[in-house]
């Protein structure tokens, strides 16, 4: 080592250089990170009653036209499960806006995200298409956008107009559980899961009356209303993700 | 006239033009891929990651004898591998380089490639993966520029240049240190990437990180004395090796592959015992199913017990041949391993209907598009190789100069 330069005090200084660094960067991280707040006062959650689901599909035709998804993507697939005498059951998937969510636990940019309300929320503008999260996912609540969407939307405007603008190629999309309307409803006083306008496009299409969606923070909102005097159950709750969509199961008595 | 023009077909050129029907064929299919997506691919939502992935994580693997080489000789002492280390650094900077290539590839917004470096999520296992990517990459730049300061054009024409290049070696035991720590966290981190998904039941289990490290360091150093014994032998006179060296580490591999079949054993033994859903759907798929060949001849017999038999005993190793052989089907072996773990876990889906916890089946076969943009890397990574043993001298094994120990003695004399 007689013709280093470097000797070890030079070494740790360096390190030590390096650290400072390290640790000044994280805190700028910090500061400018422009996060969403640490609390809020609402826990969005969606209850869907599967004794009255004919899986007519139309909350996902107007989820495409609501958030202008191609026809090739659906956030919200109505999946024939089972059969009660001759009566098909019908599971609509959604994202399940985990409590803990594997997807924004693997992004490796942080376009995943969870808000204080609960809704999982994708940066299209961050997301680098690596598809990390749709391997972690175990609800397969999310889809790729493998080629770009040029085509008008066939879901419009029959079945609503687009509220969000469109992904583009190579990032990874899902349900937001309409946060848009949300939020707007919010800022014009009124209430999600009561007023249409502020309410997820899927549980307003639903004819059937099929979905629930509302606050759980509020025992008198229709999602906790329902959770108390129902059974009801989430999927692979095994996993520990504890999703904010409940099902309430179709027995033979209610169908 | 054409008669006279006609010269006896030089070897060399006849192998760069080969590989560059490759390069240019996956140059075309980059293209393709750039300008309509990954539409041209076979990937689906279901198998997101396919052929591109278990490319990047193989050129990986193969890179691990740089880190390992060169702690041996800063880190332990082991100066005569220095040589060795030297040609295994390079093919850690190619390795790196094609992992670099196919990861643009694969992921469908290449032009934001740097926001893992900008927008950080330290609890991803990716992130930190692309952390160590970035650096580690760094680190190899750094100790290789002494090799690019051996390029005879560099010597004569900007001989300062090519001093300051060959002064970065003095870095060498400290980027060894820094390389070490990376390179090893990058090995163990590319199977804690399968390793955390609770999603993926044939995953999710802590020995992927063990089992990627230790078929790495067997790859990367079977790859090193592969390529040190292989170019020995297209160019004699002008590649001197010391085949003492090469036999020793070949013993290791050896070794290594010993320690990783028992892992691999136990791993796979383990998860046997009860059923669980997934992950005994996974290892049936693996071991009876659509990978059962892969996973039997490609992985267990030729690329570790096959080996194993020739690399330990000194009768076989000895023969040069043999030996070749050897590294050969470990390279292979690793490469099935890295293709087999990450569709094990894809292939087999576990639903999240509420009536049962089943496992339901899907295939992947990559397209032609895939196959291409993939040989091309692989070509690219091959060409760079020769290249740098012919102009670069990674694969020589006479002590020069500005070698870090004067005290070892020539073993062969220079031909330069």
């Amino acid at each position: 080592m007689e013709k280093s330069n470097i000797n070890r005090r030079d070494f740790l200084k360096l390190l030590g250089i390096g650290g400072a660094v390290f640790t000044g960067l994280q805190a700028f991280r910090r500061v400018s990170a422009s996060g969403p707040a640490g609390s809020s006062s609402h826990r969005w959650a969606m209850v869907i009653d599967q004794a009255k689901c004919v899986g007519c599909g139309h909350c996902t035709l107007a989820c495409r036209a609501h958030n202008d998804v191609p026809p090739t993507i659906s956030w919200n697939r109505v999946i024939e499960v089972d059969k009660i005498g001759d009566m098909p059951v019908f599971l609509p998937r959604p994202c399940m806006h985990c409590e803990h969510p594997p997807c924004v636990e693997v992004c490796p940019v942080k376009a995943s995200t969870k808000r204080a309300d609960g809704i999982v929320m994708m940066d299209y503008d961050r997301c680098i298409g690596c598809r990390y999260c749709e391997v972690a996912c175990p609800y397969v609540a999310r889809a790729f956008n493998w080629e770009e969407f040029t085509q008008a939307n066939p879901a419009v405007p029959t079945w609503g107009q687009p509220e969000v603008p469109r992904r583009p190629r190579g990032v990874v999309e899902k349900c937001s559980f309409c946060y848009q309307r949300i939020d707007r409803g919010l800022e014009h006083g009124l209430t999600p899961g009561v007023d249409e306008d502020a309410t997820p496009a899927c549980v307003v299409a639903c004819q059937m009356g099929a979905r629930a969606f509302g606050d759980l923070n509020d025992p008198e909102s229709n999602v906790s209303q329902l959770l108390d005097h129902n059974p009801s159950y989430r999927l692979r709750e095994d996993l520990g993700t504890n999703p904010r969509v409940y099902y309430l199961p179709a027995r033979e008595e209610n169908v | 006239m054409l008669k006279i023009n006609r010269v006896r077909i030089n070897p060399f050129l006849s192998w760069v033009l080969f590989l560059g029907i490759f390069i240019v064929a996956g140059l075309a299919a980059g293209g393709i891929v750039f300008s309509k997506g990954l539409i041209v691919t076979n990937l689906s939502d279901l198998v997101p990651w396919g052929l591109w992935i278990t490319i990047d994580l193989s050129a990986i693997a193969m890179s691990a004898g740089a880190f390992l080489l060169c702690a041996a000789v800063y880190l332990l002492g082991l100066k005569r591998f220095q040589p060795v280390a030297r040609t295994a650094t390079f093919i850690g900077l190619i390795g790196y380089s094609m992992a670099v290539l196919t990861l643009l590839l694969d992921i469908g917004r290449p032009d934001r490639f740097w926001h893992a470096l900008l927008y950080w999520n330290p609890h991803s296992v990716l992130w930190e993966v692309t952390m160590c990517v970035t650096l580690y990459f760094t680190v190899l730049i750094l100790e290789s520029a002494p090799i690019f300061g051996n390029l005879p054009f560099l010597k004569q024409r900007l001989p300062g240049v090519s001093n300051q290049l060959h002064r970065l070696h003095r870095l060498a035991p400290y980027l060894a240190v820094v390389g070490l720590c990376l390179s090893m966290l990058h090995q163990s981190s590319l199977g804690a990437t399968y390793g955390v998904l609770k999603a993926r039941p044939i995953w999710y289990r802590p020995d992927l990180s063990v089992l990627f490290m230790v078929s790495a360091i067997a790859g990367g150093i079977s790859l090193t004395v592969l390529v040190s014994m292989l170019a020995a032998r297209l160019s004699p006179g002008r590649v001197q090796v010391n085949d003492q060296l090469l036999d020793r580490l070949a013993l290791v591999v050896g070794w290594v592959l010993v320690g990783y079949l028992y892992f691999r054993f136990w791993d796979a033994f383990s998860m046997t015992y009860t059923y669980q859903p997934g992950r005994t759907e996974g290892l049936q798929v693996l071991t009876k199913g659509l990978l059962s060949f892969n996973f039997w001849a490609g992985e267990i017999l030729l690329g570790a017990v096959i080996p194993i038999i020739l690399l330990l005993p000194k009768r076989f190793r000895s023969q040069p041949g043999l030996r070749m052989l050897a590294l050969l089907l470990v390279v292979g072996g690793i490469v099935a391993y890295r293709w087999d773990t990450n569709l094990a876990g894809q292939l087999v889906l576990l639903t999240y209907l509420p009536q049962e916890i089943a496992a339901r089946y899907t295939t992947y076969v990559p397209s032609l598009i895939e196959f291409l943009a993939g040989a091309g890397v692989v070509a690219y990574g091959v060409l760079a190789l020769t290249l740098g043993i012919r102009y670069f001298s990674v694969v020589s094994h006479p002590v020069e100069e500005e070698l870090y120990e004067p005290e070892l003695k020539p073993l062969v004399s220079g031909t330069d």
